[in-house]
């Protein structure tokens, strides 16, 4: 096992266009870290340079001790599970999985012990003879995964490994490829664009986006403590709420008003606002942390005319619109909403993030802050 | 694919992992360079052969023609145009090779293409038999059927006073039987992939077959058609065996058996092979460069013919 | 609207379903349209009845009858195809083709397909070894006959043969003609006899002092003029030395005379000569000047004898008939029979050559087809697993492959067993006979007044051949 740290890592295509920008990112020995984003952002192509499966433009990557840039693959020590599985189709899955083996002209004793090993935690005796082809999805993905245990590599990569696989079993693989990582303490490096899947299988997540690396932090952190506007937006589902809103001075007393909404800040927000230069804020708050109810002292109140109720069970999801524009909420379902009403929903002080819109940061008292910092931010609109 | 690769910008469109090889891709180069110039030389060979007078021809090979370029001469050419359009003679051959290619080429686009509307959009029973039985044809040696449609022919001829055997409509019959298989086949396959509701949306709207064939199916169908057409010209344009069979003694030849006739003549002529091969090879080396694209295809469609 | 053109990709992915089979179309339409779409099938299926079809049946029932058609006899057709020499000499040449060419040509169109993956030209490549294919085999076969010409001067092969025979064992300056028959011995006209070796030698020693007059015949004119002869001098004696002359013994004054040295004789330069002792070594060596006359400085005592070099007559590489029926394996001492069946006919080896140019391009553009269609994340699962380039060719690449593969190879198979117009266009006139295939007999057969019958079973025979590449086909359709 081994921990894997990327240094200002880069890729830049033939027509200039910047895949991957200098990314920094430390992984720890027996870490599962997912790398998480939209498509496109550039998370497969890091995850590409770490197998050596793509040209490293500049930069590093570093797995346990040694710089392996320059490695083939094969030299690299690690297993990577593909998104379409990539088994081998016309070997069995006995032979898929001890192909790796054979090649390092493992005695043949050996490689038995270690695919029987595998199959077995992956439940996959009885297909050992079996083809590819006569497999189902889920039994495809498993084989993949045998196929990278046996190998005991110093790393496992991990493409989107639950993509191509229907709902339920994605939620069954997904418990299985957790228990692995207990179970053989393994370094693992995950790529999904599934926020959920990063959230509940990562010990921690880095977010990409553009390339360009947003916040690296565990998901209570990201949760909580959104770095930028684009993290904030792109953790939680359903999506957090943005506001724009204008400061305003009532004699002494701080205040940010906009359409159809009003921030009355507590002391640790007062004091952030007071020494911003924009007079503009960007505030945002998540669904769930919606109030029907109108409370006093420091608070975010929101009126909102109601667009869509969708019941939930325990829950109503409400979208409804305020001065223009769109706002979701969840609240109890014990209070029937109708379309067309008008309510205000509240969220108190320490469930609200504050945002400078032009940068997208979080406005904190010293600056951007947060594990991985953000170097430079993209465009996040 | 993953979904990354489509979101890059064009200019960034992953390449197929090349897996790296510096030291020896110069020697792949190289290697590789000189297998093609081997595959040209032939051509090359032959060319140059035409562009020289005979009496070079039989005292030194073409490739002197490097150190002494002066002897190349448009003579083999001049000779085989003089003799004008004269029965038996290049220019006649040419446009009896023309007179018989197009119109297979014509009838088996079209024939194909009804047969295949027939066999994919029809709601008849045994169309499964019918294109399996199409499939077993595609590999039907001609000799199967040389001896009993010369018969027919004949048969033909002296009972109606047509003129089937030995001229041009008897070659060209048999030639569009010979091309059909093939032709359904391709343009099944095509056909197959388009979606059945554009055609049910039409019946609706009140079209009928001739209509849907002719305005809905036959325009999607016309990269397949390009392939086939292109594909079935150069086989029909190449052929020698049908010809000698069907125009062995009449006074009007094909290009090949043209050719094919000069080796048989006493006197070492290349200069008439070498400049009447090249006259028969522009044309479909025209047809190849001009519609490369679908030429291709058609082979790969056709890995059967 | 565009529709993706199915063709291709059926073709490359390697499961069993090749084709998206045409489902049944929703009700609506009736009576019309069932008609319509039926009728549109009725030109075709008359056209093939007709010219394919009934055909078919009738060589069949055609093969059963004699050459005039009228008189019912049963397998005598079958029955002389495998007891007449020369059609097994066309059977065996089916299998030389079949045997050699379909592997040969997939093997090569792999090899092409998988090195220009990694170059940049890969398309001028392609195009290049691909534009055979738009030639006649006609017009191919008659490019690739020039090219195996026996004639060194003209013949490319041969000419590079000659070249890098000429540099290992030169000609000499009066090469024989073993094909018309010349020998060395032959040249001997006076005073001179055959030698140990292919050399000639005088027929008398000498010793010190003496003098040798060595006559030589078939020597050509144009030759000796080439190598700048002049007028034959009689040669003086000279103490401590032995001179000689070796003329042209042929006066065209006095053609019959030989011995005396006339004054229109010539003398042969640039012989190499050695003087060669009692004991059968050779002690000197010296080359004849312009006028024949030669000289062998301090000789000592003794006798010698004069001898000319071998390599004088050395004839030099000239031409193998590469479009000839000579056989590769060693047949010579074999019956009539077992000829025809084992020997291998090197015109046979020529032609699969030239056949290989033409269709090489279409093997190599087929399986480029199914290696762009392979999913690149097993391969680059191999080289994670830690293959090696050629690993991973050898065991993921080409196994992958093997659909494909065997598609090209079985049409390839097809098509050789057909072969027919390259023989005719290459195989050198008197060749024709021994490197016929069955489709080159059917086409003689039908062309004689009573070889009908047999054209009939040879075509029946040649379908049969046929039959197991057709269920292959069959099978994969269904599949």
């Amino acid at each position: 096992m081994a921990g894997v740290v990327l240094q200002d890592l880069t890729k830049r295509y033939d027509g200039g266009a910047l895949a991957v920008d200098k990314l920094n990112l430390d992984i720890h020995d027996g870490e599962f870290v997912c790398l998480v984003g939209p498509s496109g952002c550039g998370k497969t192509t890091a995850l590409r340079m770490i197998a050596g499966l793509e040209e490293i433009t500049s930069g590093e990557v570093r797995i346990g001790d040694r710089v392996v840039n320059n490695l083939p693959p094969r030299d690299r020590d690690i297993a990577m599970v593909f998104q379409s599985y990539a088994l081998y189709p016309h070997m069995s899955v006995r032979d898929n999985m001890a192909f790796g083996l054979q090649l390092r002209k493992t005695p043949k004793a050996d490689i038995d012990k270690a695919v029987v090993e595998a199959a077995r935690i992956l439940d996959l005796e009885r297909f050992l003879d079996r083809k590819p082809g006569q497999l189902s999805g889920g039994q495809r993905q498993r084989v993949a995964l045998g196929r990278a245990i046996v190998r005991e590599p110093a790393v496992f990569l991990m493409d989107e490994p639950l993509s191509n696989l229907d709902a339920k079993l994605r939620v069954q693989t997904r418990a299985e490829i957790a228990r692995m990582h207990t179970r053989l303490e393994a370094t693992m490096i995950y790529v999904t664009h599934d926020q959920v899947e990063a959230m509940t299988m990562g010990d921690r997540i880095a977010v990409i986006n553009e390339g360009v690396l947003q916040q690296a932090g565990t998901p209570k952190d990201l949760y909580e403590l959104p770095q930028n506007r684009f993290v904030a937006g792109f953790i939680g589902s359903p999506s957090m709420n943005f506001i724009e809103l204008r400061l305003s001075k009532d004699g002494e007393v701080l205040r940010l008003t906009g359409e159809g909404a009003e921030l009355r800040p507590d002391d640790t927000q007062a004091a952030l606002l007071r020494d911003l230069a924009t007079d503009t804020v960007i505030v945002g708050f998540r669904p769930e942390h919606l109030e029907l109810a109108a409370l006093s002292g420091p608070v975010l109140s929101v009126s909102v005319v109601v667009d869509v109720v969708e019941f939930l069970g325990n829950d109503e999801l409400i979208h409804g619109s305020s001065g223009g524009r769109d706002v979701v909420a969840i609240i109890n379902a014990d209070n029937t909403l109708r379309v067309g009403e008008s309510v205000t929903l509240s969220a108190p002080p320490r469930r609200l993030h504050l945002f400078n819109p032009a940068t997208g940061l979080r406005i904190t008292k010293d600056g951007p802050a947060g594990e991985g910092g953000v170097a430079r931010l993209m465009s996040t609109g | 694919m993953s979904v990354q690769a489509a979101s890059l910008p064009v200019g960034a469109q992953a390449k197929k992992p090349r897996l790296r090889l510096r030291p020896t891709r110069l020697v792949l180069n190289i290697v590789l360079a000189a297998i093609a110039i081997f595959w040209l030389v032939p051509s090359i060979g032959i060319a140059i052969i035409s562009l020289r007078p005979n009496s070079a021809f039989e005292q030194s090979g073409w490739w002197t023609v490097l150190t002494a370029p002066a002897q190349l001469t448009f003579s083999n050419y001049q000779g085989l145009f003089s003799a004008g359009f004269k029965p038996g003679q290049v220019l006649d051959s040419l446009t009896t090779s023309i007179a018989i290619t197009v119109p297979v080429t014509i009838l088996v686009t079209v024939i194909s293409s009804l047969t295949a509307y027939s066999l994919v959009f029809g709601r008849w029973k045994g169309r499964t038999l019918v294109f399996l039985l199409i499939v077993a044809m595609l590999v039907l040696p001609l000799q199967m059927a040389l001896i009993p449609v010369a018969s027919l022919y004949k048969v033909v001829d002296t009972s109606t006073g047509l003129h089937l055997f030995g001229s041009l409509i008897g070659a060209i019959i048999f030639h569009v039987a010979f091309g059909l298989p093939f032709g359904i086949f391709l343009m099944r396959n095509f056909y197959s992939g388009i979606p059945h509701d554009l055609l049910e949306a039409g019946r609706i709207d009140g079209a009928g077959e001739w209509t849907l064939f002719r305005k809905v199916v036959m325009p999607i169908g016309i990269p397949a058609l390009a392939s086939l057409a292109i594909f079935q010209f150069i086989w029909v344009w190449n052929d020698l065996l049908v010809a000698l069979i069907f125009l062995g003694n009449s006074s009007h030849i094909t290009l090949t058996m043209f050719l094919y006739g000069q080796t048989r003549a006493l006197a070492n002529n290349y200069y008439i092979i070498s400049s009447g091969a090249m006259i028969s090879i522009i044309v479909p080396l025209i047809v190849f460069f001009a519609f490369q694209r679908y030429f291709v295809r058609g082979v790969l469609a056709g890995a059967v013919k | 609207m565009a529709v993706a053109v199915p063709t291709t990709e059926s073709l490359a992915t390697s499961s069993t379903e090749i084709l998206p089979t045409a489902s049944t179309p929703a009700g609506g339409g009736g009576f019309r349209s069932h008609l319509g779409s039926l009728l549109f099938l009725l030109p075709g299926a008359v056209w093939l009845a007709i010219i394919v079809v009934y055909p078919f049946i009738a060589t069949v029932v055609r093969s059963l009858f004699d050459a005039s058609g009228q008189n019912f006899v049963g397998l005598t057709n079958y029955k002389a195809i495998f007891s007449t020499t020369d059609i097994i000499v066309s059977l065996k040449n089916n299998v030389v083709w079949v045997v050699l060419f379909p592997f040969l040509v997939t093997f090569f169109g792999l090899v092409f397909a998988v090195l220009t993956e990694r170059i940049r030209w890969s398309t001028a490549f392609k195009t290049i070894v691909f534009m055979p294919l738009v030639f006649s085999a006609t017009a191919a076969g008659l490019t690739w006959a020039s090219i195996f010409f026996i004639d060194p001067h003209t013949g490319m092969v041969n000419a590079a043969v000659q070249g890098v025979s000429n540099a290992v064992s030169p000609p000499g300056l009066y090469p024989i003609d073993p094909t018309t028959g010349q020998t060395v011995a032959g040249l001997a006209a006076t005073g001179v006899q055959s030698g140990p070796g292919g050399t000639l030698e005088s027929k008398t020693t000498v010793g010190a002092g003496g003098t040798l007059e060595l006559g030589l015949i078939a020597i050509s004119p144009s030759e000796l003029q080439q190598n700048g002869a002049v007028v034959a001098v009689a040669p003086t004696a000279t103490s401590g030395a032995v001179t000689g002359l070796v003329w042209r013994d042929f006066s065209p004054t006095h053609p019959t005379q030989r011995g005396q040295v006339f004054p229109d004789e010539d003398g042969i330069p640039g012989l190499h000569l050695s003087l060669v002792g009692s004991s059968g070594s050779a002690t000197a060596t010296t080359t004849t000047a312009t006028n024949g006359t030669f000289k062998f400085d301090g000789v000592g005592s003794g006798n010698y004898r004069v001898q000319i070099d071998a390599s004088n007559f050395h004839a030099g590489f000239s031409g193998i008939f590469f479009l000839g029926t000579q056989s590769l394996t060693p047949t010579s001492s074999l019956s009539p029979t077992e000829q025809a069946i084992l020997s291998l006919p090197i015109v046979d080896i020529a032609m699969i050559i030239a056949y290989l140019w033409i269709w090489a391009g279409f093997a190599m553009v087929v399986i480029g087809a199914g290696l762009a269609a392979l999913n690149r994340e097993v391969l680059e699962a191999a080289q994670i697993d830690g293959a090696s380039e050629w690993q991973t060719l050898r065991r993921v690449t080409v196994p992958m492959l093997m659909p494909v593969l065997v598609v090209v190879f079985v049409t390839m198979l097809i098509n050789v067993l057909k072969i027919f117009d390259i023989i005719l266009n290459m195989a050198a006139p008197s060749s024709q006979a021994g490197a016929a295939t069955i489709a080159v007999d059917i086409y003689n057969e039908f062309s004689s007044p009573t070889g009908q019958g047999l054209a009939a079973a040879l075509a029946v025979v040649l379908f049969v051949l046929v039959v197991p590449a057709m269920l292959f086909n069959l099978k994969r359709i269904r599949g």
